[in-house]
């Protein structure tokens, strides 16, 4: 479980005013950051990654204090157990994708390299410097990289931002797949309501630095009408899937029949509870 | 008249000892000014810059001052490690490091401080300390800048005068670098010696920025 009780005064739409968060996430969930631009959803990143100081406050990660700030303690970014992507990716120029990932990795686990590397899909471009990827390339090459010291934490920040639609599903499969395989406890900040809808068991909405609403995905899910015309069809040829959107949902599949569904078809949803490992 | 190449070469191996020297100082300092939030470093900053605005002479009478046999620093210099500052290649080497400090400084902390603080910050969260992070991913992302401070420190210490004149002398094979040949031949009116060395050292001089510019051109492309 990982507890987060902060404070911290930051420059706002209305003004300066105290950004004041109190989140508890559960070990194993992808929570989803949303909320308008300015909001403090990538400060609370950043506060839980260290590379902020809030006034007041304390962060606990399974049991584990990062920061106590009426005990004077606050570890360093350095000593934190995450994996941190940012907008920009900050992938370092004058290394090959290969270099960037090993930058962090341990010595003794290659196997795990190989690993993360085949399932963010990079063999073929680990000698390519990063100026020859494209946004969605430099993105995956980001997320390997953060989770190459298997954090407890994977904090993204907007990671779909700048990328196309094609993209951004592709990254989102391979983020989902990884978080089901690894069950990285992850945060995600992002703009884009497919992104929330895909991956997220929980969405905090944030506003003017405070938490405005908090909703798990049954909750979402219970709300979701049953049936919705598809509005658009795309075949993913990289990860060999059919994906289907209506104007709340995104579903992927890899069953042929699909390819006889069209733009307008009611698409019947079912509100059952999840299963992600089935 | 037959051309003397030892102010030539007193000249380059002043200008390279000294670009070397000011590399391995230079180098952690930008690194230091372009990082710390230190509350000090103006006071720092304004005092690598000094040798910008003021005056060689100035520089180099103080430096006269300070490493003279009979100041405090430069008695103790002479008794305890035999070195005498004034009137010595050693005492030049000294003080064309102070003066082209910020040459070699300036470029390098302007280049580490345009880079992205996201690279920094990912390197952290990343477990990487300060230092490495810096050695294996800001620095080498500061070529055009590290080529920059490079150049100028070179050029600017090939053409240094009124300080060479005034720590140093006229001493033939000890201080009597190209600059100072150049106004000792005018003196004496041998205008043809003159001409030489000054051809020369501008011939040396743009082969060398040539040179440089080239390979920083691809570096950057």
């Amino acid at each position: 479980m990982i507890h987060l009780d902060v404070v911290m005064p930051r420059l706002f739409t209305e003004g300066t005013r105290d950004l004041q968060v109190r989140l508890d996430i559960q070990t194993g969930t992808l929570t989803a950051l949303i909320g308008p631009s300015g909001s403090g959803k990538t400060t609370l990143l950043r506060l839980l990654a260290g590379l902020e100081n809030p006034s007041k406050g304390r962060i606990t990660v399974n049991e584990e204090v990062w920061l106590d700030k009426s005990n004077r303690v606050n570890l360093p970014p350095q000593q934190r157990s995450i994996g941190f992507v940012f907008q920009d990716t900050a992938l370092f120029p004058n290394m090959t994708v290969l270099e960037n990932i090993q930058f962090a990795a341990r010595k003794d686990q290659p196997d795990f390299l190989q690993e993360l590397i085949s399932a963010t899909g990079l063999n073929a471009f680990v000698n390519t410097r990063p100026a020859a990827l494209s946004g969605g390339q430099r993105q995956r090459v980001a997320l390997a990289r953060a989770l190459v010291r298997q954090p407890k934490l994977l904090l993204l920040d907007e990671p779909f931002a700048a990328l196309d639609s094609t993209s951004s599903q592709q990254l989102r499969q391979v983020l989902l797949e990884l978080h089901t395989r690894w069950g990285t406890t992850t945060l995600l900040v992002s703009h884009h309501a497919a992104d929330v809808k895909a991956l997220a068991d929980r969405v905090v909405q944030l506003m003017q630095g405070r938490i405005q609403s908090d909703s798990l995905r049954d909750e979402r899910l219970s709300t979701t009408p049953v049936a919705e015309p598809i509005t658009r069809i795309t075949y993913d040829e990289v990860l060999s899937l059919w994906v289907i959107e209506t104007a709340t949902t995104q579903i992927r599949s890899a069953n042929p029949a699909w390819e006889q569904w069209k733009v307008g078809d009611l698409l019947q949803l079912s509100a059952r509870k999840p299963d992600r490992n089935g | 008249m037959p051309i003397d190449w030892e102010p030539i070469w007193l000249t380059l191996r002043l200008a390279s000892v000294t670009t070397i020297l000011l590399l391995l100082i230079g180098v952690p300092l930008a690194g230091w000014l372009a990082l710390s939030r230190f509350r000090l470093k103006p006071v720092v900053e304004a005092l690598i810059s000094l040798p910008l605005v003021l005056p060689p002479s100035v520089v180099g009478f103080y430096l006269l001052l300070t490493f003279s046999p009979t100041s405090w620093l430069g008695a103790w210099l002479l008794k305890t490690v035999d070195i005498q500052l004034v009137f010595s290649f050693e005492g030049l080497v000294v003080a064309s490091l102070l003066y082209s400090l910020p040459f070699m400084v300036h470029p390098i902390q302007a280049g580490l401080e345009n880079l992205p603080v996201s690279w920094r910050e990912a390197a952290y969260t990343l477990g990487q300390s300060p230092t490495r992070t810096f050695w294996r991913v800001l620095l080498p992302n500061c070529k055009p800048a590290l080529l920059t401070g490079i150049v100028l420190t070179f050029a600017h210490t090939i053409g240094e005068f009124g300080l060479v004149l005034m720590i140093g002398g006229n001493l033939p094979g000890q201080t009597r670098v190209a600059s100072i040949a150049i106004y000792d031949e005018v003196e004496q009116l041998h205008f043809e010696t003159a001409h030489a060395y000054a051809a020369l050292l501008l011939g040396v001089s743009f082969a060398i920025l040539l040179l440089v510019y080239a390979i920083n051109k691809r570096v950057t492309v």
